[in-house]
């Protein structure tokens, strides 16, 4: 399925910000389930400075510099992307849990890739044991690594209120956790978590969604959104599986990775700091067009 | 014969004191001592130290321990326990631990050798990743870390190194041997408090400390200097100490270092990144900044790439590093090293990377993160101390210091054992070892107290350097587990005693190499803001201590007529200036106690004196301790409580003249670079506004002779008047005098000049050869003031003159440290949701 994407993001400011250093991580991967066909990113006003390079996580990050005053800030990023991903069956057979945890904790590498680099905690996924213990609840022993993801994820779907209101991004897991409610990047926290609680491999990931408009309805410009879901290491040969807490299912044809990191702060897709506003708007408008 | 014999049971009062302190110390069963070796005799070194120091009469021990302890209180050493909002006074042990030098031999080859393996290892860690790849370090083992910084993977330190400065603590474990207890390679701290407690120690007993010959620490201060200035790329380079700010616990010490090494002090916002530098700002612009000493964590220092959340850092600081443009010592991500998780690792990677063994061992310490070590520690737990694998506290134990299952519920104990079964990544078990004691002075005897002493290391280009001594932490409690500053410890110095004596030769480059200079650079903008602003308090200060001097001179009667009227306005100046909260109807007395040290009244002179202190701690690296002891002086003073008239005036006397004697310290002590010019443009700005609103009160169209008369008395003039005019004040004269005169050093005219040629004296910040506003402002007021005359000068004029001056005070601001304390910050953009 090939999709072309764009997402826009503004901010507008309260007053002139005489300076901007921000980081973009707005390409999307290029891995094993998708190929990235175009990419280009407009920025208004004119950057001073652009450069790119790859981060640690294999995401290319673009830094720009504005140094002229301006009150709106418009980052207008355009892709085309080629997706043909395949999940397993969630029913699937899979190695047991004790295991997969077992290889990790042995593994050999520190690259991106490698489990042992989201098994502990991270700045915006700590590693709490009301959590734990609701996790371990989907990982009775000797449970298929497969079979406990997917019953977490369901239980995070049906236990925990989609509410867009309720969380911002500084929101702390534990209020979510207690209050049982948020938005995707909430639900992917609180399972990944719950999961590294347990000593198991779960990553963050960003990125999009292919929505469908109601029967009958077209579909509304920039309606959709940016989203955010968990990949699980279930073992050496099975490797990387995408869960998508939001709407309980395995990640195939209508998810498109932007970023991997260990959570948010890792892959946060517009990021910088800006010198002279007291007060900023944040607007954000996605559209995913299905090309073929 | 017979004579000999009585001259040899004959023993001397020296001998028997030694005798007595000996025979009174008890020590600890099963731990070994400093003081009395294995064999149960004193060691050579505590002998030698003891028979010394046994000459000394008990009454001028006790006056040296006073004076060491007065040194420090003046000299305002002090730390800052974690959670705490104020500065604790230090404690020094009276007694050095002693160290002969035979076996500091040792002890240093054991930490340079660890320092060399260290940064092997770090090379390895962040650069090709052998080590973890080839399976000689788990990789569980560095992921754990929060300081295992992804940010700068496969980026080669500019520099050459990881680190620069090293240090470890240490403490004689019961086989009498020394162990490695932990190891600091992220910021390690104690470096400057040793250097401050050798300086009060030898002062203390400068006879008995030159008697012993003890090793000095000096010249290793110069080569960890040296080193610095060698890892830059440019011949003179500007090094900077990153310091999180005032309210670090450990904020004295970044300030002692700075000053003792010659670096700049700097925060996080007096840096900038402009294209692949770090500049750091100052009154003449952006300049340069070639090493960053930092005593930051790595992960608050930047807020772009690492915690979002951190004040402390520079945006963009990661990317210069990765660009090559300025050398981080220690390297950001060094602390990684730390981790307990690793220390079972290093014996073997010592074998493997230096090929041979490792000359200190290491308290024991197993990994639960590998079956074997799990098993082992879960079958024995009451036999370990549990400790985060990673440092800080226990995974699910909050608190400081270990867990020791054996103290725990039965509850909890499971919940230690799920944990270590689940995550064992997360714990390591270390054996429970105490640690030797070493002898403390309690009330005229010497008693045993567990210690742990850190070591520090500098790295140069002959190798690894470690400072003979170090800094040494003194439990109070004879539990000898856990010794942190934070839990009520004191400190010690630490000598390296010798049999011969100490080459006093030092490292100082030979003097061709060293290019002579004058300026040490340009002020930090912040820095002269500080300085700008420590001025106006101590002047504004100075001013409210007159008028409360005025109003209490108890000769007056208040009454009727004119002199009720200037006590009046003398209240009401009070009551403006915040200097009291009373009402204007209030007795004179209860006003003037109020404006001299009420505690809530922001313009109280104690509190503008508060104030002055606060700012000046931002200056620590650059006031002189004799000036810093002097405003520490003022601020206790003004806080002691007077009840009555005379109490005020002698308070508010005594005060004005330690104000005088700061300023005097300043205008003689004070190098003339630009930030004493900051200093005296505070103090004269302050006192050309203060000046005018006595006059615009006191010097009105229908001023009385008392009114004229307090005017000369608040602006310091009454001789000056009396020598020229034989005539009781009168009002054109008066005016004149405090206004115009530009030869009386407290007329606003005289300021006014005195600002012109500091302002002129500045560096221009552009250049298209245009005046610059300041200079504008204070060119029209000189100009104004020179041209005006006294007859003129109406209420409505001396407003205006007023407003003029503050505009100059504010144009000054924004003109030299639009960084300063009061710019506006970077801040974050919001995250998306």
């Amino acid at each position: 399925m090939i999709y072309d994407i764009r997402h826009v993001t503004t901010y507008s400011y309260s007053s002139q910000v005489s300076f901007a250093r921000c980081s973009l991580r707005l390409k999307p991967l290029s891995d094993a389930g998708q190929r990235l066909i175009s990419h280009s990113v407009d920025i208004k006003p004119r950057p001073a400075s652009r450069a790119s390079r790859v981060d640690f996580f294999g995401t290319d990050t673009e830094c720009i510099l504005i140094e002229v005053p301006h009150r709106l800030l418009r980052i207008d990023s355009r892709s085309r992307v080629d997706v043909s991903r395949k999940a397993p069956a969630r029913d699937g057979g899979s190695p047991g849990w004790e295991s997969v945890r077992e290889a990790a904790f042995d593994s050999s590498s520190l690259s991106a890739g490698a489990p042992i680099g989201y098994v502990f905690a991270s700045p915006l996924a700590p590693i709490q044991e009301a959590v734990t213990r609701y996790a371990v609840q989907s990982f009775p022993p000797g449970r298929g690594i497969l079979a406990g993801a997917v019953d977490l994820m369901h239980r995070v779907r049906t236990e925990f209120k989609y509410d867009a209101k309720a969380t911002v991004i500084s929101t702390p897991l534990q209020e979510v956790f207690e209050k049982r409610h948020g938005v995707c990047q909430d639900f992917a926290h609180v399972m990944i978590a719950g999961l590294r609680g347990l000593g198991l491999p779960a990553a963050y990931v960003s990125g999009y969604l292919r929505t469908y408009p109601p029967p009958g309805q077209p579909r509304l410009q920039g309606a959709d959104a940016t989203h955010a879901w968990v990949s699980v290491w279930c073992g050496n040969e099975t490797g990387w599986i995408g869960f998508d807490p939001t709407n309980d299912i395995l990640v195939e044809q209508d998810h498109i990775v932007l970023a991997v990191g260990r959570d948010f702060s890792d892959v946060s897709p517009v990021d910088g700091v800006i010198v002279g506003s007291r007060k900023q708007k944040l607007a954000v408008a996605v559209d995913v067009l299905p090309v073929e | 014969m017979a004579g000999d014999a009585a001259q040899g049971s004959k023993i001397r009062p020296r001998d028997r004191k030694v005798a007595q302190w000996t025979r009174d110390y008890v020590r600890l069963p099963g731990i070994p001592d400093e003081f009395i070796g294995a064999d149960g005799a004193p060691r050579g070194v505590w002998s030698r130290f003891l028979e010394a120091f046994a000459t000394l009469s008990p009454a001028d021990v006790e006056r040296r321990f006073g004076s060491a302890d007065r040194h420090l209180r003046e000299a305002g050493v002090t730390y800052r326990a974690p959670g705490e909002s104020t500065d604790r006074a230090w404690s020094l042990s009276h007694v050095p631990l002693l160290i002969d030098d035979v076996e500091w031999q040792q002890i240093s080859a054991g930490i340079a050798q660890r320092a060399t393996l260290l940064e092997r290892v770090l090379h390895d860690l962040y650069g090709e990743g052998r080590l973890v790849a080839e399976g000689a370090v788990p990789a569980a083992a560095i992921a754990g870390s929060a300081e295992y910084l992804r940010a700068v993977c496969g980026v080669p330190p500019p520099g050459g190194r990881y680190l620069y400065l090293y240090a470890a603590d240490i403490g004689r474990g019961p086989d009498g041997r020394w162990w490695v207890l932990g190891d600091r390679t992220q910021a390690p701290s104690g470096a400057g408090y040793a250097l401050e407690n050798r300086l009060v120690l030898s002062r203390a007993f400068t006879d008995l400390y030159k008697s012993m010959n003890v090793e000095r620490v000096a010249p290793f201060f110069e080569a960890f200097r040296d080193a610095l200035r060698a890892s830059a790329d440019r011949d003179e380079p500007r090094i900077g100490l990153l310091t999180p700010g005032t309210f670090s616990e450990t904020y004295f010490e970044h300030a002692t270092l700075a000053r003792y090494l010659g670096f700049l002090l700097v925060e996080g916002d007096d840096l900038a990144v402009q294209g692949d530098r770090v500049h750091i700002r100052t009154v003449a612009g952006l300049k340069r900044l070639d090493v960053l000493l930092r005593r930051v964590d790595s992960n608050s220092l930047d807020p772009l790439e690492l915690d979002a959340s951190s004040q402390l850092g520079v945006p963009g600081l990661i990317d210069v590093l990765r660009k090559n443009g300025v050398v981080i010592a220690n390297m950001p991500g060094s602390g990684v090293i730390e981790a307990r998780a690793l220390l079972g690792f290093l014996p073997n990677l010592s074998r493997r990377l230096l090929g041979e063994d490792l000359k200190m061992p290491h308290i024991a310490t197993w990994w639960c993160g590998q079956n074997a070590a799990r098993e082992e520690v879960l079958a024995r737990l009451d036999d370990f101390a549990i400790e985060g694998a990673y440092g800080g506290s226990v995974p699910g134990f909050p608190g400081n210091g270990p867990v020791l299952a054996a103290d725990l519920s039965a509850a909890d104990r499971d919940r230690l054992r799920t944990a270590i079964g689940n995550r064992g990544i997360d714990y390591v078990g270390q054996e429970l070892v105490r640690l030797s004691t070493t002898p403390v002075w309690d009330n005229g005897k010497l008693a045993p107290r567990p210690f742990v002493l850190r070591v520090f290391a500098a790295a140069t280009a002959n190798g690894w350097t470690i400072m003979p001594g170090g800094f040494c932490r003194i439990a109070e409690r004879l539990d000898s587990r856990a010794v942190s500053m934070g839990q009520g410890a004191s400190a010690a110095d630490v000598w390296v005693v010798s049999d011969k004596a100490v080459s006093t030769a030092s490292l100082l480059p030979a003097v061709d190499t060293v290019r002579i200079r004058r300026i040490a650079g340009w002020v930090p903008s912040r820095a002269a803001d500080n300085l700008f602003w420590l001025g106006r308090y101590l002047e504004r200060a100075e001013s409210t201590l007159r008028l409360v001097r005025a109003l209490s001179v108890p000769q007056r009667d208040p009454g009727k007529g004119p002199l009720h009227q200037s006590i009046d306005r003398i209240q009401r100046l009070l009551i403006t200036w915040g200097a009291t909260s009373l009402g204007a109807r209030s007795q004179p007395a209860k006003i003037a106690i109020d404006a001299l040290q009420g505690e809530e009244d922001f313009g109280s002179a104690l509190s503008l004196v508060r104030a002055a202190q606060r700012t000046a701690t931002s200056l620590r690296e650059r006031l002189s301790p004799d000036a810093w002891q002097v405003i520490t002086q003022m601020s206790d003073r003004l806080a002691q409580k007077v009840d009555d008239e005379d109490g005020v005036v002698s308070a508010a006397e005594l005060t004005l003249q330690e104000l005088a004697s700061f300023a005097g310290l300043a205008q003689e002590n004070m190098n003339r670079a630009a930030g004493w010019r900051f200093l005296k443009m505070g103090r004269r700005v302050e006192r050309a506004i203060n000046t005018t609103r006595f006059a615009r009160q006191f010097a009105q169209d229908d001023a009385s002779g008392e009114d004229l008369d307090i005017l000369l008395t608040l602006g310091d003039c009454q001789i000056t008047y009396r020598s020229r005019y034989l005539l009781a004040p009168l009002l054109a004269p008066v005016r004149d005098l405090v206004v115009l005169d530009p030869y009386n050093p407290r007329s606003v005219a005289f300021q006014v000049q005195a600002l012109n040629d500091h302002i002129g004296s500045l560096p221009a910040l552009k250049e298209d050869g245009l005046i610059e506003r300041p200079q504008r402002l204070a060119v029209a007021l000189q100009a104004m003031l020179t041209t005006a005359e006294a007859s003129a000068l109406d209420a409505k004029s001396l407003f205006a003159l007023e407003q003029d001056l503050l505009t100059l005070a504010d144009a000054i601001g924004s003109h030299y440290f639009p960084h300063g304390a009061s710019a506006m910050r970077p801040e974050k953009l919001t995250g998306l949701a």
